[in-house]
């Protein structure tokens, strides 16, 4: 259940097979070891059952025995291996508890501390009273197995008496009492066991497991050449490199495609020009290329699968699904662009500076009306995603993320029906950029257009001159913003400017801000549940860069450079995050280098048809909540997983279908939309199965590939007499038959 | 569950191995537990007939009061001039002589006209146009509309809406949170669970002792609304059933590989992550193994999105035998209702789509013979603002509250309005800003009516047909005590 080393495997020395892809020239740089201890519950001399008192009582560990406990009941536990951080407390752990049904309930975690009594040790005091509330109630009718879990690890589980002693549950198959002099001892015994050398030529070296998780969260996978590269400078030089990367990749820039004229409901396409009977190519490639998502969806994936400034593409993705417009509201691929391009121009920035550009982006303008608000007809479709989903969210945040209750326990709401109405009235007169409105440049605009590309506007008429009463909160900025009384029109102009930005700091300024999107970032990169400890520590960040222009740069590395991200293995059962779609594919085809459908050349990016069929369809979002909900739960259960809300008994058939297409033959090219088609290159791991007639090498080397060393002997049991039914003389057909068991494995399937 | 699983496989004797039914059992352990003490609890008798429940979920929130308008001047109630100045002056109102093929006579307003948006009549001939639409079913006394249907914690009036601290439905006019209530079944706080999934906890074990399939299908993917505690749904695409859930066998790789593929669900199931993604695969393979059998196409279908989904579920329901399963509840929708703007043309292309899938389902269970078992139901996030937003070509309306519901099928009991009454004591809202009905409050009130009657009462009059005992509301809906009155009378007795 538990390990006091660190994981020996991943811990080696380098193979040579990287060392001619060399190309770098950042110097190299030695990462610390990323790896946290296992937290150890303490149980007692003879049993597992936990040492354990209620508190303010037995302060003795020897005289702490075994008693009878009940819900509501504030008690201490005593675990050791813990190493913290400065200010790392009591919510960068977490306490599960499993009753002899099989339910699982959670224990808040009130308070750690360093025993005064005894070295190494730390007291854990608990609540019994079930947080998760999706049980009725914990039972009381006997023993329950009890886990701690830290930094992604999870400690042994020991026996706590609910209500009653004994009962049905059963220890865990390998448990052991684990009291202190045996931890100890245990201690002593593997403390020399660090330098194991290599078991098969085929694993990494030190931290590579690290290393290649850290790929999985900063990148879209990694390919052999990333791999290398992050092996070589370490992922601190590898992280400086990326932000100072320009983007897009300068063989893959931008898609320049013109404004086109913006097609009505009432009116027939105009500007690929009058629809031919029968459509000619010329037509289809024109309503292609400018009325659909096809450039920008291309695009995307080419620089997913072979653009250098992966870290800035990942997180720009995430800000996708955070900030979401989407086709068809969003009708032409040069809007998106022009909105992309906001969102990846500030993902390394200042939060309030993406705030702003995108409020006044005609992208979104358009997708959440607020370039159809008018004083006159005002639009909240805005004001209240500005709120909800992008920011602050609809209760009231602690600077962990956790959620604020009144005296009755209730969550308390950030805003009402009224701070919408306000701030609706802040957004309206803005507009497509036209150079009739005073002050408006609008270089972009093109004639017989909509512009798309230039921000937003102001129609002076339009802008609402009334008093407005914002959010507030302890410290509140900006609550009020007076009236315009008698102002001209340059006067409006200058007052609807500076009440945008008013509001802007009124909502940028919440104590949620930081907490609410720290979390939704960590949910995209890292893990789909963080401990609060997590999410504060970034959020603390967040909060110190506030007027930081490389403020989410700072974000960013604390996501990815915290020890709950960083190590070779994570072993916390919730610990992890379901790949999506986009990321399912993408990491495999990066790990057997991506290639056209003859191999001779590149991708053309032409698969969004593949994550489409999977419910995540590139810029097509179903609605402003993205694909998927960051508080969605797995029905059955408590466990938090947001991706698994696309994930349903037909996306499950449709991932493993989606490797019978990827591991055996790709998408051959098919004209005109797919010119290259797209493949793996399966020559090294072919060559790796014509080495060996067991599969064992084969196994060994997708293993560290693809699972970073993490296959369980189950796991490639399991696997093992599939390979070696199809005939040695076919390696390659051995490989694909690997590849594809792994990829559609649930094990696969989930990133942690 | 556990039984129902493994005389599964002793019957079919499907691929599927029994390590994936391992898998299963070892963590989906909780879950067969609870299923088994209700059973052990509830000796009701396995019901002799079939009955489901179709919700369909107008997602984006409808704009119910362009959905049924009043379609007579009497003076002393809200009429198709109250209805008219408050929309008209935008662009949003529809013309009177537009309702002419849409009326309806009322019962329940004193014989009263009201009239249907013209998209649910019937249709100049075009593609997709398949049958007259679902107006029709008034005059056969097939169809009845709930009026101001919406989410509550308890009956409001204005007065306490208006009232600092009156218990409210938390984050009003927000979507997600909306259609989580709606879908949860309570309003007073989050849910886990919706009530589709929770009528399928309680009722698995007594109606469907031997079904191959969860109670709950989404045509839709994973659905609040689809979840219970113990109830995982299926979701199947609109593909035809034999290849909805069926893996691909790539390159003659043989059984083994679906062994393997099989039995890697078994293993590592100590990750709840990958045990959730495992045992949502095993529920797959296992409805795949049924759905190979017996393929059936139903006609008459438009082929439109709604309508292949409704397809689906006719299909499914055509299994019910295969699947010895005698209460299913389904699960579709039709986005694209949130018509902030271009709300004229958009909305009636969805309601003409809305309407001519729902008939053809209907027309569909005649030829099954089960009109009278399978009722289909509409919910919707919310409705939209009388008070339109933007003006001309491009008008739309904004998010509300009260809305109107169809219930389309031989169970309900006679074409009428529905509902509890509101100020003017009759359930269709009263047409006016800032007074009234209206949750709005001021010079700047846009008509967001105030709901006469919860989302728990119309949910639970439709699960009392479908079979649950009114002893058991409580455990599908938490708040049904807050109402008086959980019977709206729209539909006929439980089966006998």
């Amino acid at each position: 259940m538990f390990s006091l080393k660190s994981h020996a495997l991943m811990r080696m020395i380098s193979v040579s097979v990287f060392v001619l892809l060399s190309s770098v020239i950042v110097p190299a740089q030695d990462d610390p070891d990323p790896n946290s201890p296992t937290p150890i519950l303490l149980s007692e001399n003879d049993s597992t059952r936990a040492l354990a008192a209620p508190v303010g009582k037995s302060r003795r560990l020897s005289r702490t025995s075994s008693r009878v406990f009940w819900p509501n009941q504030k008690i201490q536990m005593f675990a050791t291996n813990i190493d913290l951080l400065d200010g790392e407390a009591a919510n960068a752990f977490r306490v599960y508890i499993q009753d002899a049904k099989g339910r699982e309930y959670r224990f808040p975690v009130l308070d750690i501390r360093p025993s005064d009594l005894q070295k190494n040790v730390f007291e854990i005091v608990v609540a019994l009273t079930d947080d998760l509330r999706y049980w009725a109630e914990p039972p009381v009718d006997g023993d329950v197995l009890v886990r701690l879990t830290w930094r992604g690890l999870t400690s042994n589980r020991v026996r706590l008496a609910l209500g009653a002693m004994g009962g049905s549950i059963k220890d865990d198959p390998d448990a052991k009492p684990t009291p202190l002099s045996a931890v100890n001892a245990m201690a002593e015994s593997t403390g020399s066991k660090e330098d194991e050398g290599p078991t098969s030529e085929a694993v990494g070296y030190r931290w590579s497991g690290d290393r290649a998780r850290f790929l999985e969260q900063a990148t879209f996978g990694a390919s052999p050449m990333e791999d290398y590269r992050v092996r070589r400078i370490g992922v601190r030089s590898w992280l400086a490199d990326q932000f100072s990367q320009p983007y897009p990749s300068s063989a893959n820039p931008y898609p320049n495609i013109p404004l086109m004229s913006v097609n009505t409901e009432t009116a027939p396409p105009l500007g690929c020009g009058p629809q031919p009977v029968p459509n000619t190519p010329t037509y289809q490639a024109c309503i292609r290329d400018h009325y659909q998502m096809y450039q920008v969806q291309k695009w995307f994936f080419k620089e997913a699968f072979y653009g250098t400034p992966q870290l800035r593409h990942r997180v720009t993705w995430s800000l996708a699904q955070i900030w979401v417009i989407a086709f068809p509201d969003t009708q032409q691929s040069s809007h998106m662009i022009e909105y992309h391009q906001q969102l990846s121009k500030n993902a390394f920035g200042n939060w309030r500076t993406l705030m702003y550009d995108i409020t006044l982006n005609p992208g979104m303008g358009n997708y959440l009306d607020m370039m159809r608000s008018t004083r006159t007809s005002p639009n909240e479709n805005y004001p209240r995603e500005i709120l909800q989903l992008f920011n602050i969210g609809l209760f009231m945040l602690n600077p962990d993320g956790t959620l604020q209750v009144d005296g009755m326990g209730n969550p308390i709401p950030t805003y009402d029906q009224n701070t919408v109405n306000n701030f609706t009235k802040v957004f309206t007169g803005w507009r497509d950029c036209r150079p009739a409105d005073l002050n408006a440049s609008c270089p972009d605009a093109v004639t017989g257009t909509q512009d798309y590309k230039d921000p937003m506007s102001l129609n002076t008429v339009q802008h609402d001159l009334t008093a407005k009463t914002l959010l507030t909160y302890p410290g509140v900025t900006n609550q009020n913003i007076a009236a315009c009384t008698g102002c001209n029109a340059a006067q409006v102009y200058t007052y609807a400017y500076s009440s945008l930005n008013q509001a802007l700091d009124n909502i940028y300024n919440h104590p949620n801000v930081a907490p609410f999107v720290s979390k939704l970032l960590i949910q995209h990169l890292v893990t789909s549940d963080p401990t609060p400890g997590y999410v504060g520590r970034v959020a603390a960040v967040f909060n110190a860069n506030r007027t930081s222009p490389t403020q989410m740069q700072e974000v960013v590395k604390a996501i990815l450079l915290d020890p709950e991200a960083r190590g070779d293995v994570k072993t916390d059962p919730r610990y992890g995050k379901l790949r999506e779609p986009v990321q399912l594919l993408t990491n495999v085809l990066r790990s057997f280098s991506v290639s056209s459908a003859d191999l001779a050349g590149q991708s053309d990016g032409v698969v969004n048809g593949s994550v489409a069929a999977l419910g995540q369809s590139v810029f097509q979002a179903p609605t402003v909540f993205n694909y998927y909900q960051p508080n969605y739960t797995v029905p059955g259960s408590t466990i938090l997983g947001p991706e698994f809300g696309i994930y349903t008994t037909s996306t499950s058939i449709g991932r493993a279908n989606l490797f019978a297409t990827y591991a055996f033959n790709g998408l051959t090219l098919a004209l005109p939309d797919r010119p290259n088609g797209t493949r793996i290159n399966l020559a090294e791991v072919q060559a790796v199965s014509a080495r060996d007639a067991t599969g064992n090498q084969l196994m060994d080397y997708l293993d560290t590939k693809m699972m970073h060393g993490t296959m369980s002997a189950q796991m490639r049991n399991a696997i093992l007499p599939a390979v070696t039914a199809v005939a040695s003389s076919n390696p390659t057909l051995r490989a694909q038959t690997a590849i594809y068991l792994i990829a559609t494995s649930s094990q696969y399937q989930v990133q942690r | 569950m556990k039984q129902d699983r493994r005389d599964f496989l002793k019957k079919t004797g499907c691929t599927l191995t029994m390590t994936a039914l391992a898998t299963q059992m070892g963590h989906f352990g909780l879950m067969s537990a609870i299923a088994q003490e209700t059973k052990d609890k509830a000796e009701a008798l396995v019901p002799s007939d079939y009955r489901a429940l179709v919700c369909i979920f107008l997602s984006g929130g409808n704009d119910a009061n362009n959905t049924v308008i009043p379609n007579h001047n009497d003076g002393t109630i809200s009429n198709y001039t109250a209805y008219s100045n408050a929309r008209s002056g935008q662009g949003l109102a529809i013309a009177q002589a537009s309702l002419a093929g849409t009326s309806i006579a009322v019962p329940r307003m004193g014989n009263l006209a009201y009239g249907l948006h013209p998209g649910l009549g019937v249709q100049v001939p075009a593609n997709n146009i398949v049958n007259n639409g679902i107006h029709e079913l008034w005059g056969m006394g097939k169809m009845a509309i709930v009026c101001n249907v919406g989410t509550l914690v308890q009956p409001t009036t204005r007065t306490q809406f208006l009232t600092a601290g009156w218990p409210k439905p938390f984050q009003l006019f927000s979507h997600s949170d909306q259609v989580s209530q709606y879908q949860g079944g309570r309003s007073d706080t989050d849910s886990y669970t919706g009530w589709g999934g929770r009528l399928s906890d309680m009722r698995t074990s007594p109606d469907n002792p031997t079904g191959l399939i969860p109670m709950v299908t989404s045509i839709s993917g994973a659905q609040l609304f689809t979840a219970g505690q113990t109830t995982l749904p299926l979701a199947i695409g609109t593909g035809t059933l034999g290849t909805v859930l069926n893996p691909l066998s790539p390159n003659n790789t043989g059984t083994a590989m679906r062994t393997a593929f099989n039995g890697l669900r078994a293993v590592d199931l100590d990750h709840d992550l990958q045990a959730a993604a495992s045992h949502i695969t095993d529920s797959a393979m296992s409805a795949n193994a049924v759905f190979q059998t017996n393929p059936y196409d139903p006609t008459g279908f438009p082929a439109t999105n709604i309508g292949n989904q409704l397809r689906q579920v006719a299909r499914v329901i055509k299994k019910r035998t295969d699947l010895s399963i005698n209460r299913q509840v389904f699960f579709v929708q039709l986005g694209g209702f949130d018509t902030h703007n271009n709300q004229v043309v958009g909305h009636n292309n969805l309601l003409v789509q809305l309407s001519q899938a729902m008939r053809a389902f209907y027309n569909e269970m005649i030829t099954q013979g089960l009109e009278d078992k399978v009722t289909q139901f509409t919910m919707s996030d919310f409705s939209r603002t009388m008070n339109p937003a933007g003006t001309g070509g491009t008008v739309g309306s904004d998010h509300a509250w009260g809305s109107h519901l169809f219930v389309v099928g031989g169970g309900i009991t006679a074409s009428d309005f529905y509902g509890m009454n509101g100020v003017n004591g009759t359930p269709y809202p009263h047409l006016a800003f800032n007074t009234g009905d209206d949750a709005d409050n001021g010079t700047g009130a846009r008509g967001r009516w105030i709901p006469a009657t919860s989302v728990e009462q119309y949910a639970a009059t439709l699960a009392r047909w479908f079979g649950l005992p009114d002893a058991n509301l409580v455990n599908v809906f938490p708040k049904i005590g807050n109402f008086a009155n959980t019977n709206l009378g729209f539909m006929q007795p439980p089966a006998a």
